[in-house]
């Protein structure tokens, strides 16, 4: 066998290690000459290095008429880099047993990759070669466009994601927050090798770019290596770019049915515009989530799942962006207990707003929150992702480290407050359900008025016009 | 947050195939080194230790050595609806006191089933140590087996059936293949079970199940993180230690009848896009040979330089997505296959190109490059697996539990690095042939109209 990676390369120990640590581990921040911010933190657990990088662009720059152009531009990006075919890339990668991954999101772009720690060099080479040298080659972004649009109709057979992407367009409308991220079938199909181009040479840029490495490295070579490897990057002043404004909330309640015929099950969300995250109440915001609609003992899963067994599952949380974002509730249940469901969600929600928090309640909240802390930034792309988060919505340095007493400071008050200023009032939400029409939707209208009925292709029209 | 949740066909892949290696003598050039202390208590549980102090957490699984393998007709589905029921009170914990404590102590709780066993999880502070292990025994000892019990956990799986088979599109395929693959062993149900089995299971069934399957000595307790070995073996006796053994469960009876002659069936379902899904009659976990369908499964599915995406996505462009995974089973199991059209493109245009790709695996050989990167993919999602304290606990419980033994990890690299490119090809031609498969074909109904008024629960679709 012609071995790649020898075996006894990898040992490592994973058995006790002297020189515990209950604090986070050392962060090391630096920019470059070009702009490009980067962040180093040390994790010798296991031989891997992750590289996170993150692009100041996503499907919020999207042109007029090219929406999913990010997308694209994402997935495009690792089919051929420097003097390496599509084909040639992938194998690259797969022969290392590691990963690398380009994906859109709405207002950045993410770039991760994966390696293990022996081959830092050829994957920080190849990291490198896909950020600063893409092909896109014109066979490429053809292939590319197609499978985005198969994409887009495969997602509709997931009644789970219908929900969510029709919540977005019934709530934010032609907002970028409420714009599917792989554009609509009407517009992928135009989309060009010079759009694709066009957006990676405005936007690929190292001074709207973070770049934070976690991995088995020494934080000071680290920097050297990647230094080298990314500070002829050229940066461009209107690389950074200019955000949408605060999105707007729906000032009554307003219904979608989204029809799935054969379905057996209805799949419900709603919510409201709510806090951007840098918000000063984000943190006790996520308190008192915790309590209405995160973990096993929220108060959703008490009176939907365990009093009632209407659900196997029900959740709330903030989607929190740059310029704001939305708080949504999510839920299902089979067709003939719809109405009987949301509404006992909306109840759950809105009485959770006006009433006194029980002090067993935030207490159990704030535990919760501080003993999880440390699992989930146990793994180190997890570490990386977090990292990457504080610097791109310019949380300050010491987020992480302060965070668990931070949690620990959150009042009673301080949860009555957030919850009544950044959680809906349930007579002004966006409602959507998707399930069968023909059983739901008269019971629907009996209870909660007049409603419109469209097909699941239909939600990406609500984010054009409204 | 999905609890407690089975582990489905689609998403065996994620929990399976990393895992850790360990142990007191690598004599076959380990990559990773995880001691772990191990001690069985008087009454047959065993205990293993992982310690691992990067951070002050400790994460704890019990393994039960029961699945829905154990079930029997007519009564699928009670391991784990059991499972769920678990969560709901014993004799010192009343009902509704488990995941309040849990939570309520900085932890979270988890459990899952699948055919071969059902685990129990929670990730804590180091401090909740000993509250855990006393909820565990608690419910080890002293499930509260209650109409109110069974009743809320009744309608909450069918709840959950709802979401991942009646109403997904993968979910209907899986459940249908593996009832057209297997006749006789009691793998071909799925562990969620039929609803009107959920609708049937009576309390006297839940008491039958627990008393035959929750038992110390059907059961592995695994505690990896913030701890050490001597003073938590301690721990664990004072609190497990008076559980009586008890009579170990029946052994299960998983004979199929061999097949010869492919088996297909179709499924009806709204739905946008084709849709296939081939599984091949595949080896049990224990089977000296499965290592060489581990190394298949990645030539054929490991990223996007492996063979059915170069085919299917890359040069006939007919695919959305592939999947594959070997199956790692107490019995023998299937090697999947599944592929979803592009719009337009057809279920036998994608058959035809997977009858291709299998052909070529086992008539011609693989390259030498191919079987290299294969391998370094394998043992580089076994590093994957280890990235936390919750991961190296499931992966040690999955290998005593399935694989009868803890220290089956150790072995895993020695046997990829030993299968070769003629293994590759002769196994292939032997076990992924046209008369050993199933083929299971989504025809999509468009919406508007409904599709079949019932989907097809109670048997093949034969």
């Amino acid at each position: 066998m012609k071995a790649t990676l020898s075996v006894a390369a990898l040992l490592v120990t994973l058995a006790a290690r002297g020189g515990r640590s209950d604090e986070l581990p050392p962060v090391r921040r630096a920019t470059l000459d070009n702009g490009l911010r980067l962040v180093v933190s040390e994790y010798h657990e296991l031989p891997l290095v992750e590289f996170y990088v993150m692009v100041g662009a996503g499907a919020a720059q999207d042109p007029p008429g090219k929406a999913g152009l990010a997308a694209l531009t994402a997935t495009t990006l690792r089919r051929g880099a420097g003097s390496l075919s599509a084909e040639a890339l992938a194998r690259a990668v797969d022969s290392l047993g590691g990963r690398l991954d380009a994906t859109a999101g709405i207002e950045a772009t993410v770039v991760s990759a994966e390696f293990l720690a022996k081959d830092f060099s050829t994957g920080l080479d190849l990291l490198r070669q896909v950020l600063l040298d893409p092909t896109f080659a014109r066979d490429e972004v053809r292939r590319a466009r197609e499978e985005q649009a198969a994409e887009i109709v495969a997602a509709l057979d997931d009644p789970g994601a219908v929900a969510e992407k029709c919540f977005a367009a019934f709530l934010y409308g032609a907002h970028p927050y409420g714009r599917p991220i792989e554009g609509f079938r009407s517009t992928v199909p135009g989309l060009s090798r010079g759009d694709v181009r066009d957006f990676y040479e405005r936007w690929y840029r190292p001074n709207d770019t973070i770049l934070v490495l976690v991995g088995d490295v020494e934080t000071a070579d680290a920097i050297i290596r990647l230094r080298e490897a990314f500070g002829a990057w050229r940066p461009r002043p209107d690389a950074v770019a200019t955000r949408a404004g605060a999105p707007e909330p729906v000032s009554a309640r307003r219904l979608l049915l989204v029809d799935k015929p054969d379905a057996s099950q209805t799949q419900i969300r709603f919510g409201n515009i709510s806090i951007a995250r840098s918000h000063p109440d984000y943190l006790a915001a996520t308190v008192a989530n915790t309590i209405l609609g995160g973990g096993f003992t929220s108060q959703l899963i008490e009176e939907l799942r365990v009093k009632r067994s209407l659900t196997y599952s029900a959740w709330s949380g903030f989607a929190a962006r740059l310029q704001g974002g939305d708080f949504r509730v999510g839920t299902f249940t089979k067709s003939p207990t719809t109405v009987e469901t949301l509404a006992l969600a909306l109840e759950v929600e809105g009485n959770f707003r006006t009433q006194p928090t029980a002090p067993a309640a935030l207490d159990k909240a704030r535990t919760f929150l501080r003993g999880q802390f440390p699992l989930r930034l146990e793994s180190p792309d997890a570490l990386a992702a977090r990292l990457a988060e504080g610097e791109f919505y310019g949380l300050p340095e010491d987020d992480l480290a302060t965070y668990r007493s931070r949690v620990a400071q959150v009042t009673a008050a301080d949860v009555e407050r957030v919850a009544r200023d950044h959680m809906p009032d349930p007579d002004r939400v966006a409602i959507v359900v998707v399930g069968k029409a023909s059983e739901i939707r008269d019971p629907l209208t009996a209870r909660f008025g007049n409603l419109d009925t469209i097909a699941p292709d239909a939600c990406e029209k609500l984010s054009v016009a409204r | 947050m999905l609890r407690p949740s089975v582990v489905f066909l689609f998403a065996v892949l994620a929990i399976v195939p990393c895992a850790a290696r360990a142990g007191d003598a690598p004599a076959y050039g380990a990559s990773i080194d995880l001691a772990v202390a191990d001690r069985t208590l008087k009454n047959g549980l065993l205990v293993l230790v992982q310690e691992d102090h990067s951070a002050p957490v400790v994460s704890s699984y019990v393994f039960y050595h029961c699945g829905s393998r154990n079930e029997r007709q007519g009564r699928t589905g009670i391991a784990h609806l059991f499972e769920h029921m678990m969560f709901n009170g014993g004799k010192k914990f009343g009902p509704g006191v488990f995941d309040d404590l849990i939570e309520g102590n900085g932890g979270s709780t988890n459990g899952y089933t699948s055919r071969d066993l059902t685990a129990y999880l929670n990730n804590f502070p180091r401090e909740a140590l000993p509250l855990v292990l006393d909820l565990e025994s608690d419910r080890m000892a002293h499930l509260a087996i209650t109409p109110q019990n069974l009743e809320q956990e009744r309608g909450v799986v069918k709840e959950e059936r709802r979401l991942r088979i009646d109403n997904e599109v993968s979910g209907v395929m899986d459940e249908a293949l593996y009832l057209q693959a297997f006749v006789e062993s009691p793998r071909r149900w799925n562990t969620i079970g039929f609803m009107s089995d959920l609708d049937r299971i009576t309390l006297d069934d839940a008491r039958a199940y627990f008393a035959t399957c929750y038992a110390p000595n059907n059961a592995t307790l695994v505690l990896a993180g913030d701890v050490v070995p001597a003073p938590t073996f301690t721990l664990v006796e004072r609190y497990f230690g008076a559980i009586p053994r008890r009579k170990p469960p029946p052994p299960v009876d998983a004979s199929e009848p061999a097949q010869d002659g492919e088996r297909r069936a179709a499924v009806r379902k709204n739905a946008e896009l084709p849709a296939v899904l081939v599984g091949y009659h595949s080896l049990r976990a224990l089977d000296p040979q499965r290592p060489v369908l581990d190394v298949i499964e990645r030539v054929l599915a490991g990223g996007e330089s492996a063979r059915l995406h170069q085919d299917l996505v890359r040069e006939h462009e007919l695919a959305t997505g592939i999947g594959a995974d070997n199956v790692w089973g107490i019995d023998p199991d299937l090697f999947w296959v599944y592929v979803q059209a592009r719009p337009g493109k057809t279920a036998a245009e994608l058959e035809h190109r997977i009858d291709a790709v299998m052909t070529r695996m086992a008539t011609e050989p693989v390259s030498a490059e191919e079987l290299a990167r294969a391998k370094n993919q394998l043992r580089a999602e076994l590093v994957r697996g280890l990235k936390t304290v919750s991961g190296k606990a499931n992966q040690l419980g999955f290998f005593q539990t399935v694989f009868g033994d803890h220290r089956a990890i150790f072995r895993l690299e020695a046997e990829w690095e030993a299968v070769t490119v003629d293994d590759v090809r002769r196994l292939a031609a032997t076990l992924l042939v046209p008369s050993q498969r199933t083929v299971i074909v989504l025809v999509p109904v468009p919406s508007g109209r409904p599709a079949s008024e019932r989907m097809p629960t109670g048997g093949a679709v034969r």
